[in-house]
C-alpha cells in the first residue's frame, strides 16, 4: 500500500471508512488524486475474511484488536433527555473498523422515496415547531447515484412498482435473497390486510458478482463480519480498488482529534492520535470529514480555533443539532411449525403500506415493518424465551424445545421527527481515553414519534396474529439515543444560516472542508439510512472531483 | 453502562443478559486458553479433570445445573459437561467470580441445613428437595451466575468447552452449519409448493 509522509500535503484526508468514507476513497483515488484515510478503528479482517469468526461465544467477548463496534468504555460518551438534565454515562456505539458500519450491519439497503426530500413542503401531518426541512436536493437529482451505488457496490433486491417503493431507473444488480418463513408468513397476513410484501434490498449478494461469491444463508449475519464476503461492506467493494491505485493509503487505529485551519480559514489537515497515543499531523489540501452522523459533528466542535471559537463550519451554531438515530417498534410471535429463521440473513420481507405519514392515523410518521431478527443457540438459552416462560429446570428446558426456531419478530424501522433540541455536543466534565471531551447526546421523542412506534408496534401484533401466530408479545416502545442509524447534526441546506454544508457537501464556512455521511440527511428517512449515504458519497465525490479538475478548488 | 458504585456481583448479574463485552474483553486471553484447553479436553471422551473445584463443590455445582437443565428423555446439563466448562471458567474467564461460587456453595449449605435440618448435602437431596432449595435462592446473584454458566455450557460451540457431543444443539434443533440452502423452514417450503402449484412467479 502507498504510505505518505505526514508533512507531505496530500490532495485529500478522509476521516473514517464507512458507507461514504470508504466510497470516497475509491472516487478519489481513482480519479488520480492522493488520498489518506484514517479510520479510527482497526484493520478487522481486512483482505482475510474467512477469518470472521463465527462463534457467538467469542463474538460476545472480542478482545480490543478483534472488536468491530466502538467502545463506549473508552470512547465515551454521555446522554440526557433534555438541557435540565445532567448527562450520564450513555451506550452509543457504532461500527468502528476498516469498513466501518457496513462491515456488520443488517444490510438493508432501502431507498429514501421520493417525497421524503422535500416532505416539510407538503406533508401536512408534520407538527409544527419541529425541524423538519426540504433537502436541497431532489430525488430525481440523486436517482442515478442510488443506482450507482446498487451497482458499484452489490445489493440483492427486486426492482416493484409501488407507491410505497422509491421509483428506479435500472434493476439491482442481483435478484433477491431467497424467501424466509417469515417473509411467508407476512405473505399470509398481507393477502388477508390487503397489504404489500417485498423482498428487502440487501447489500448482500445472492449470486456471485464482481468478483465475490454469494452469500451462504450461515444466519451469523448482522453483528458479525461475512467470512464469505457477500455482505457488500465497503472493506470489500470500493476500500479494496481504492487501495489498488497505488494512491490511496489508509491508516488504522487513527483518531482524528482536530482538523487544523491557517488564517485565511481554509483546512491544512487533521491532528490525529495513533495506535500509541502519539499526535501525528497530516497535511492535506482538503479533509473530508465521513466519521458518522454524530461524531463529524464532535470533531467539528472539536476544532476550536481563534478563526472558529465555537467549532469548525459551525458559525450558525447548527453543528451536533437535528440529530437522529432510529425509532423502531418489534413484536414477536410463535407459530405452529418450525420456521428456522436462524437460517439465512437477519433482514427478510418488508410490509411497505405504511411508509407514507396518513392524516387518518391522526399523527406524523411512516415506516417499514420488516422481518427481521433471529435468536442463536445462547440467545436463546439466556433470555429469548417468551414473556413468563420459566428460567430453569423441567419447564424451562421444555420451553426452550418448543420455543426454538418457532419463533419470528417483526421489526419496524419508523420516521424520527428531526428536532432542534436533540444534539450531539461536548460533555463539559467527561472525557474520553484521549482525553478529549466525550461525546453528549441530548434527545427526546416527538410525541408524534411515540404514537408512531405505537401504532406500529399495535399493527406488528396484528399482522403476526392474522398470520396464525400461537403466542404474540411486543416489548414497550422506547425512544432511542444512540446507535448505528444516527444521523442528522450536520444537515445540507442552501441557507448557510440554517445548514451546515451546502448541496455538494462543501462546509459552508470553510471551502475546501466536505462532511459526507450520515450527518447530512435533513430528514431520517424510515430509518435505512445507508443506501441514501452511499449515493450522496458517490455524488459528492462526482461534484468534488470536477471542481478539482476544472480548477474551482486546488487538489 | 457504568460500573461504578455497584458490587462485581451485581455488576455480573446485570451482565448476565448481555455479557457485558467490556468486561470479558478484559478477559480474552483467559477465554482463549479455556478455548484452547476445551479443544483438547472435549475431543476424547473422558471428561477433563477439575481445575477449580473440589469433588465435593464439583457434585454440588453439577446438582444445580442439573436442575437448571435436567436429563429427562433427552440430555440436560449433566450431559453437555456444563460442570466442566464452568470449572475451566473459573481459572479463566470468569477468575474474578471465584469468591461468588465459592461463598454460594457455603450458602447453598446453610440453606440446605435450614430446610432440611437432617439432609447432609444438597447434591444429596432429592430431586423434589432440591427444587425446593432453588427456588428459595433463585434469586441471588450465585444462582443467576451458575444459571448462566450453566446456559453458555449448555449451548456455546462445543469447541469452547461445554456442549459435549453438541447436545445442547440437539435439543433445540440446531446444527452448528455454517451453509443452509432454501427452503429454510416449513411455511417457506409450503409457500414454494404453493406457488409452484400454480405455476406462478414468487
Amino acid at each position: 500500500m502507498k504510505q505518505y509522509k505526514p508533512s507531505q500535503e496530500v490532495d485529500y484526508i478522509i476521516i473514517g471508512s464507512g458507507a461514504a468514507g470508504g466510497i470516497m476513497a475509491k472516487q478519489l483515488s481513482t480519479a488520480g488524486f492522493s488520498v489518506v484515510i484514517l479510520e479510527q478503528g482497526g484493520w478487522g479482517k481486512f483482505g482475510r475474511e474467512q477469518e470472521y469468526n463465527k462463534d457467538e461465544w467469542l463474538q460476545r467477548n472480542l478482545s480490543d484488536d478483534d472488536r468491530l463496534m466502538s467502545n463506549p468504555q473508552t470512547q465515551r460518551n454521555t446522554y440526557r433527555k433534555t438541557d435540565k438534565e445532567k448527562a450520564v454515562a450513555g451506550n452509543h456505539s457504532y461500527g468502528c473498523v476498516v469498513g466501518g458500519g457496513t462491515v456488520t450491519y443488517g444490510s438493508s439497503s432501502w431507498r429514501h422515496l421520493p417525497y421524503e426530500f422535500h416532505e416539510a413542503s407538503y406533508d401536512q401531518t408534520i407538527p409544527s415547531g419541529t425541524g423538519m426541512a426540504d433537502w436541497p436536493i431532489t430525488y430525481e437529482e440523486l436517482e442515478p447515484y442510488y443506482t450507482q451505488a446498487e451497482w458499484e457496490t452489490g445489493i440483492s433486491g427486486l426492482r416493484v412498482n409501488s407507491p410505497f417503493v422509491a421509483p428506479m431507473s435500472k434493476d439491482y444488480p442481483v435478484p433477491p435473497m431467497p424467501l424466509k418463513s417469515s417473509g411467508a408468513l407476512m405473505k399470509t397476513a398481507a393477502s388477508k390486510m390487503g397489504l404489500t410484501v417485498v423482498p428487502g434490498p440487501l447489500a448482500i449478494i445472492s449470486e456471485d458478482y464482481m468478483g465475490r461469491k454469494a452469500c451462504v444463508n450461515c444466519g451469523i449475519c448482522s453483528g458479525y463480519g461475512c467470512q464469505v464476503r457477500a455482505r457488500s461492506s465497503s472493506a470489500v467493494t470500493v476500500i479494496p480498488v481504492a487501495v489498488k491505485t497505488g494512491r490511496c493509503e489508509l491508516r488504522v487505529k487513527s483518531y482524528v482529534r482536530e482538523i487544523t485551519v491557517d488564517n485565511s480559514g481554509r483546512a491544512t489537515g487533521v491532528v490525529y492520535f495513533d495506535a500509541q497515543k502519539r499526535e501525528v499531523h497530516q497535511k492535506a489540501k482538503n479533509v473530508i470529514l465521513s466519521a458518522n452522523g454524530t461524531e463529524s459533528a464532535r470533531l467539528l466542535l472539536l476544532s476550536k480555533s481563534a478563526r472558529f471559537p465555537d467549532g469548525l463550519a459551525n458559525s450558525n451554531g447548527v453543528v451536533g443539532k437535528y440529530v437522529m438515530f432510529g425509532n423502531g417498534a418489534s413484536a414477536s410471535a410463535l407459530f405452529e411449525h418450525p420456521l428456522n429463521e436462524y437460517k439465512g440473513v437477519i433482514s427478510g420481507a418488508g410490509i411497505v403500506d405504511y411508509v407514507p405519514s396518513d392524516p387518518k392515523r391522526g399523527f406524523y410518521g411512516g415506516g417499514r415493518m420488516t422481518a427481521r431478527g433471529y435468536l442463536t443457540p445462547l440467545e436463546l438459552g439466556l433470555n429469548g424465551l417468551s414473556p413468563g416462560s420459566a428460567r430453569w429446570g423441567v419447564a424451562y428446558k421444555k420451553a426452550l424445545r418448543e420455543e426454538a426456531n418457532h419463533r419470528m419478530t417483526i421489526t419496524c424501522f419508523v420516521t424520527q421527527l428531526p428536532l432542534e433540541t436533540n444534539r450531539v455536543d461536548l460533555d463539559p466534565d467527561v472525557k474520553d481515553d484521549w482525553g478529549l471531551p466525550a461525546m453528549r447526546i441530548t434527545s427526546s421523542a416527538h410525541p408524534d414519534d411515540v404514537k408512531n412506534m405505537e401504532f406500529f408496534r399495535q399493527k406488528s401484533i396484528e399482522v403476526l396474529e392474522t398470520a396464525g401466530a400461537k403466542k404474540v408479545w411486543a416489548p414497550k416502545v422506547s425512544e432511542s439515543h444512540g446507535g448505528a442509524h444516527n444521523r442528522g447534526s450536520c444537515r445540507m441546506g442552501n441557507d448557510p444560516k440554517t445548514s451546515v454544508v451546502d448541496k455538494f457537501h462543501k462546509a459552508h464556512d470553510v471551502p475546501n472542508l466536505f462532511v459526507v455521511d450520515g450527518s447530512n440527511l435533513v430528514t431520517g428517512g424510515r430509518n435505512h439510512p445507508t443506501m441514501t449515504i452511499q449515493a450522496l458519497a458517490f455524488r459528492a465525490a462526482e461534484h468534488i472531483i470536477r471542481e478539482a479538475k476544472n480548477g474551482t478548488r486546488r487538489a | 453502562m457504568s460500573t461504578k458504585g455497584k458490587s462485581r456481583r451485581s455488576f455480573l448479574i446485570q451482565s448476565a443478559g448481555s455479557l457485558n463485552a467490556a468486561w470479558i474483553a478484559a478477559h480474552y486471553h483467559d477465554i482463549l486458553s479455556a478455548q484452547q484447553y476445551a479443544s483438547k479436553s472435549d475431543l476424547g471422551g473422558a471428561p477433563p479433570k477439575l481445575a477449580f473445584f473440589t469433588a465435593e463443590q464439583a457434585a454440588e455445582i453439577e446438582a444445580m445445573a442439573d436442575q437448571i437443565i435436567p436429563t429427562d428423555d433427552t440430555p440436560g446439563a449433566k450431559e453437555a459437561r456444563c460442570l466442566y466448562f464452568i470449572d475451566r471458567a473459573l481459572t479463566t474467564f470468569a477468575k474474578k467470580s471465584q469468591s461468588v461460587y465459592t461463598q454460594g456453595l457455603v450458602d447453598l449449605q446453610a440453606k440446605t441445613q435450614q430446610l432440611y435440618p437432617n439432609a447432609g448435602k444438597f447434591s444429596a437431596l432429592t430431586s423434589e428437595q432440591q427444587i425446593k432449595v432453588l427456588t428459595e435462592i433463585e434469586k441471588t446473584p450465585f444462582f443467576n451466575l451458575v444459571r448462566m454458566h450453566t446456559v453458555i455450557g449448555f449451548f456455546a460451540r462445543p469447541e469452547n468447552g461445554g456442549n459435549h457431543d453438541k447436545v445442547g444443539w440437539q435439543l433445540i434443533g440446531y446444527d452448528g452449519s455454517l451453509n443452509h440452502k432454501a427452503p429454510f423452514g416449513y411455511y417457506d417450503a409450503e409457500y414454494l409448493k404453493m406457488s409452484a402449484n400454480r405455476g406462478g412467479k414468487i
